[in-house]
């Protein structure tokens, strides 16, 4: 009678990534702060719904017939959660660089 | 939009809330037409109906569920084939050599029914809009 294992079969690529990697100096160096590259993308992703939301109310104020209510409304609250996901991500920036910034020495 | 997935369920609810939008145009347009015996084209108004179809929501395409997540979109609206209903009016302009006058085959109940289901479609669709905003809210919520 065989007994299979109980430890879970570990991905290989969890495996490898687990393995603790030097990192080199030119990596270092190529490395970019991601989370301000997330909040940069963040805010070009809330500046183009933005635009769309204005856009949606421009034409539903013109009277565009395939314009109705709820798109400009949907636009809007698109447009409202994109800045506030982009106003989220800086305010985790800025807390992470208080944070290292009030670092005892 | 690659930022936000939730954008997707308010892309397929928006595509919806348009969709009982235009059901809705249509059952008020044959409410307002139910005594028209001249429409355009000759004849009495006749009856329109929408005809749903699920189409791919923009943004999507990408995603490995492209296939399992639709929106819906009004295909055609097409015309019921029903005759008209005759009534003897001998007087009425439009009356023909008997003097019978067609007028349009509605029927307001129906149309009525119509109307509240599109009412209640629009509301759920507004539900579940409401419910992935909440989610996206909650989301950025993490933390604090």
């Amino acid at each position: 009678m065989s007994i299979a294992p109980i430890a879970p079969p570990v991905a290989p690529e969890v495996s490898a990534a687990a393995t603790v990697r030097q990192i080199t100096g030119a990596e270092r160096t190529a490395h970019k702060p991601e989370l301000a590259g997330a909040f940069g993308a963040a805010l070009a992703d809330a500046h183009a719904a933005e635009r769309t939301a204005t856009a949606a109310a421009e034409q539903f104020a013109k009277g565009d017939p395939g314009m109705g209510i709820h798109e400009v409304m949907i636009a809007s609250e698109k447009a409202n959660i994109s800045v506030r996901y982009a106003t989220t991500l800086k305010n985790k920036a800025l807390e992470a660089y208080r944070e290292l910034m009030n670092t005892q020495v | 939009m690659s930022t936000m997935d939730f954008f997707t369920a308010m892309e397929v609810s928006a595509s919806g809330l348009s969709a009982e939008r235009t059901r809705m145009n249509v059952a008020a347009s044959n409410l307002a037409n139910a005594q028209t015996t001249q429409a355009t084209g000759g004849g009495p108004y006749r009856r329109r109906d929408v005809v749903m179809q699920s189409v791919a929501v923009p943004g999507v395409q990408n995603t490995p569920y492209a296939q399992a997540v639709k929106g819906v979109a009004v295909s055609q609206i097409s015309q019921d084939t029903a005759p008209p209903r005759l009534e003897y009016d001998p007087g009425h302009p439009q009356a023909d050599a008997r003097g019978y006058v067609a007028y349009p085959n509605i029927n307001p109940v129906e149309e009525m029914v119509d109307m509240i289901t599109a009412s209640r479609a629009y509301e759920a669709g507004i539900t579940s809009m409401t419910t992935a905003v909440n989610m996206a809210e909650r989301a950025l919520g993490i933390g604090r």
